[in-house]
């Protein structure tokens, strides 16, 4: 996954449900200097008893924001969808140097 | 050249082989040193129908249903073990934390569990230095998944009253291991109420156990002030007191760490349950102390209602006399006050 484009992550989940699934592993597969480097991750756990679904919100260079909710995607889709716009960054800096 | 050789040699190994067998077979039945009356006092209370024993299995090597010599099989007698005899847990994820990161954590877990009082377990007894016995060990998850199951779903002593289960002359075979453990689990039914369908959604992902031997409310206070404050309640150290844990090194581990849940005494609890745990003041004295003034308060209500009733008897009574006196000097009086 690229990170180097991303400012902010902030992910909220609640563990007992199956929903937390994609965002528990989208904190994972976020190398482990990436505080370091720029990006700032936050996390905030929902209590157990609480309805809402698990979300993901991703804050690029550019200012795009993309928002997710996490009982409608898989990890798959949120790499996927995640790298598209990270891909077109990398395309435009690229070009750029 | 070997190859020509060894086929050769083929149909005479299979011979041999088969030759072995029979003479082992012949040993077994004419020069048992232990006739079968008192071979295996275990095997008379086998069931009826149940399997025949399975010869030349020794006790330190009982068969199994998964490869014993593998990494995986091991972790699940390990994970078994430590489910069945740890009652506290607190599952911790953490998200790609370096080896220099883990020794920082370590490090100020360890600072900030040294400065606990050791816990006394009953009245009476040595107080018993839990410090050292504390542990954050990374688990896998996959295979504490399986434990858990087995832990809750699998009943040894089912298995061995089964007439299915294997048996050696030493009795059946119903370790974590063995082939009936694993069709018992295979074919549980998983309620929602059970203990292990709250907390499958936990095991997801890399996960990290802090392992405390005894439910020692003041430990986990400890903890939870270094691996998880919460400001207010478990407030982290000051600068001043602790500045190793001002160390960019552990606040970067810390911030991959997160409190998910806990398992204590079998019972799944969320983070705010962890937290209750936790906020228990005196630990077990502090709970003791509590109950006996919940007891002592309830005795001393039941005495106030049993009194009570005679009492506002006595005084219904007492009403009643003071009334008929009353009406009875009233009227010795004169009629006056009953009529107006």
């Amino acid at each position: 996954m690229i990170t180097k484009f991303m400012t902010e992550v902030t992910a909220k989940f609640n563990p007992f449900s199956t929903c937390a699934k994609p965002a528990r592993l989208f904190l994972t597969f976020l190398p482990p200097d990436v505080r370091m480097n720029g990006t700032a991750v936050h996390t905030s756990l929902l209590p157990r008893n609480s309805p809402e679904s698990s979300s993901l919100k991703v804050k690029f260079k550019d200012g795009k924001e993309m928002d997710f909710n996490c009982s409608k995607i898989n990890i798959k889709g949120l790499v996927e969808e995640v790298d598209r716009h990270s891909r077109q960054l990398q395309k435009a800096a690229d070009l750029s140097e | 050249m070997t190859r020509i050789l060894s086929r050769a040699a083929q149909p005479c190994l299979r011979r041999l082989s088969v030759e072995a067998t029979h003479v082992r077979g012949a040993f077994a039945h004419n020069f048992s040193t232990s006739d079968a009356q008192h071979a295996s006092p275990g095997l008379r209370a086998v069931p009826e129908g149940a399997q025949p024993p399975i010869d030349f299995a020794p006790v330190t090597k009982p068969p199994s249903a998964r490869p014993i010599d593998t990494r995986k099989s091991q972790m699940i007698r390990t994970y078994t073990s430590l489910l069945r005899t740890t009652p506290l847990i607190l599952f911790f994820q953490h998200s790609n934390l370096t080896a220099v990161e883990w020794a920082a954590v370590r490090r100020e877990l360890k600072k900030a569990l040294d400065g606990v009082a050791p816990m006394t377990a009953a009245p009476g007894a040595e107080p018993l230095d839990l410090s050292p016995r504390v542990q954050l060990q990374v688990l896998r998850t996959n295979m504490l998944n399986v434990a858990l199951k087995l832990v809750e779903f699998y009943n040894p002593e089912v298995a061995a009253s089964s007439t299915s289960t294997k048996r050696t002359s030493k009795g059946p075979i119903v370790h974590d291991l063995s082939e009936a453990a694993y069709e018992q689990v295979k074919n549980a039914e998983i309620s929602p109420e059970s203990a292990y369908a709250q907390i499958e959604p936990l095991m997801v992902g890399p996960l990290a156990g802090l392992i405390i031997p005894a439910v020692s409310p003041a430990h986990v206070a400890a903890a939870l002030s270094v691996l998880a404050p919460v400001p207010g309640k478990f407030p982290a150290p000051t600068r001043k007191k602790n500045p190793g844990y001002y160390d960019p090194i552990f606040q970067n581990g810390l911030a991959k760490l997160m409190l998910i849940g806990g398992r204590i005494e079998g019972k799944v609890f969320d983070q705010a349950g962890v937290h209750w745990v936790g906020g228990i003041e005196g630990g077990i004295d502090g709970l003791r102390a509590q109950l006996v003034a919940i007891l002592q308060g309830a005795g001393l209500g039941i005495t106030s209602t049993l009194e009570g009733g005679s009492r506002s008897l006595w005084l219904a009574l007492e009403g009643r006399k003071e009334q008929l006196e009353g009406e009875s000097k009233g009227e010795s009086k004169g009629e006056a006050p009953t009529s107006s």
